[in-house]
């Protein structure tokens, strides 16, 4: 649960699921889900899925939704273009940046939104001189998942 | 002059749909369609988004949240609205499946052949996303695509195995069930599909749905439903496994209304029982969709 941890704390989140794994994905369950016994043999998916272990966390898209539902985490909004550039797995240039909840600090990790839904997350940093939120996760990895499946 | 194996192939076929009381050319087409997932957006919702893009869509007046694309200036499956989830990519004569299903939020429903996925976001679309929705898929590829849509249509309330669903024990009996069963397929999604197919194969595929049949009604609760569906016109596959399994298991059959017709009651000479009529049909000259098969069965 480590990096799991770890990542919602860099978005500035307090939650705390409870955690079911399978494998080096991570779900958690509702309360209809969680009350039942089901089987866990050739079990793949359940409930909510919150993301996987890689190098780093990976996000899932139900996991970011919850988030971008949260006051307290850290958000730049985009408009359509600089969303679909970031989409395709482009950096944002901090001049693109329509609005900010909390503070752009260099180094900090925010949920990257689009029409009030969140499309990834990227940390501020400096790069080449630019200041940009560099892409760590975009919701493009479906089209790129199905390349590679 | 050499036919080609696809040539002798469609004749073929063309011939059988035409005994049938159907003069299909072999190239109907299917226009594209989308459903609006109502887990994440409403229609009227998206249709201000989407028509703000330049994209025309006209309402399927038969499907809740049906819509064919009439005009578009890019791929609808490559857009941030389908990367978020918002609607899916699901022909019209698919949507109706899950739709004659009709769960609800207290239904136990179990999606036996799930991948890619379309219809098992449908159904928890349908659920509210609340209850239980157990999907098996068989082939391990195919359950990554499952995984990826119920991951972008934001399901929660799924259990996703890995397996035969003939031989799973899933721990309950389940008040709905769908059945969308492997098949042979129709040349109006599959435009090589003459080439491919043959006879054998129908009949290959027919003993593969008996079976999965037999495992349907095991899995469901007395009373509970079932929703047999294939993309197949092939009256083996369809009509002539329903007359299989009014013999062989206590269930009945329910009507099935909207576009569409009846269930065929005789199949190259062969009458069946007339209670196969409450079956629905899709024929691609008449309904201008792909060719596909519904049958509502309920146990005893």
């Amino acid at each position: 649960m480590r990096l799991l941890k770890r990542f919602l704390e860099q978005v500035g989140s307090k939650m705390d699921p409870e955690v079911l794994s399978i494998d080096s994905k991570r779900f958690t369950l509702n309360q209809e889900l969680e009350r039942l016994q089901f089987s866990r043999r050739g079990l793949v998916y359940a409930g909510t899925y919150l993301g996987w272990n890689r190098r780093l966390f990976e996000p899932g898209s139900p996991l970011l939704q919850m988030l971008a539902a949260e006051e307290d985490t850290r958000k730049v909004h985009l408009g359509r273009d600089a969303a679909w550039l970031f989409v395709c797995g482009r950096d944002v240039f901090e001049e693109n940046i329509r609005r900010v909840e909390g503070v752009l600090d260099l180094g900090r990790h925010y949920l990257v939104m689009f029409d009030g839904r969140c499309i990834g997350y990227g940390r501020y940093e400096t790069s080449a001189g630019i200041r940009v939120i560099r892409n760590l996760f975009d919701l493009g990895d479906f089209l790129r998942r199905e390349g590679s499946d | 002059m050499v036919v080609s194996r696809e040539e002798t192939n469609k004749q073929f076929f063309l011939d059988r749909y035409r005994e049938l009381g159907h003069r299909l050319t072999g190239d109907e087409k299917t226009p594209q369609a989308i459903r609006v997932n109502t887990i994440k957006t409403s229609d009227v919702e998206l249709l201000e988004t989407l028509t703000s893009l330049d994209i025309k869509l006209a309402k399927v007046p038969y499907l809740d949240h049906g819509y064919v694309v009439e005009e578009s200036g890019f791929s609808l499956g490559a857009s941030i609205e389908y990367l978020l989830g918002l609607y899916s990519l699901q022909e019209s004569a698919s949507q109706y499946a899950a739709q004659t299903l009709a769960p609800n939020s207290g239904d136990t429903v179990l999606d036996m052949c799930a991948a890619p996925g379309g219809k098992t976001t449908q159904i928890a679309a349908y659920m509210d996303n609340r209850g239980v929705l157990n999907a098996v898929e068989i082939n391990r590829s195919r359950v990554y695509a499952l995984m990826n849509n119920l991951e972008r249509c934001g399901v929660m309330n799924s259990l996703v195995y890995h397996g035969d669903v003939t031989g799973m024990k899933l721990g309950t009996r389940f008040s709905k069930v769908l059945l969308d069963a492997p098949c042979s397929g129709n040349y109006v999604t599959d435009p090589g599909w003459f080439g491919k197919r043959s006879i054998e194969d129908v009949h290959r595929n027919a003993e593969i749905q008996r079976r999965l049949l037999s495992a349907a009604v095991r899995h469901l609760e007395p009373g509970g439903a079932l929703l047999y569906a294939t993309c197949s016109l092939e009256p083996e596959e369809n009509e002539l496994n329903m007359e299989w399994l009014l013999s062989n298991h206590e269930v009945f059959l329910e009507e099935i209304d909207g576009l569409g017709e009846k269930g065929l009651t005789e199949v190259f000479g062969q009458k069946l029982e007339i209670e196969i009529s409450k079956c629905h049909r899709f024929w691609p000259d008449t309904a201008h969709t792909q060719g596909f098969f519904l049958a509502k069965v309920v146990k005893r």
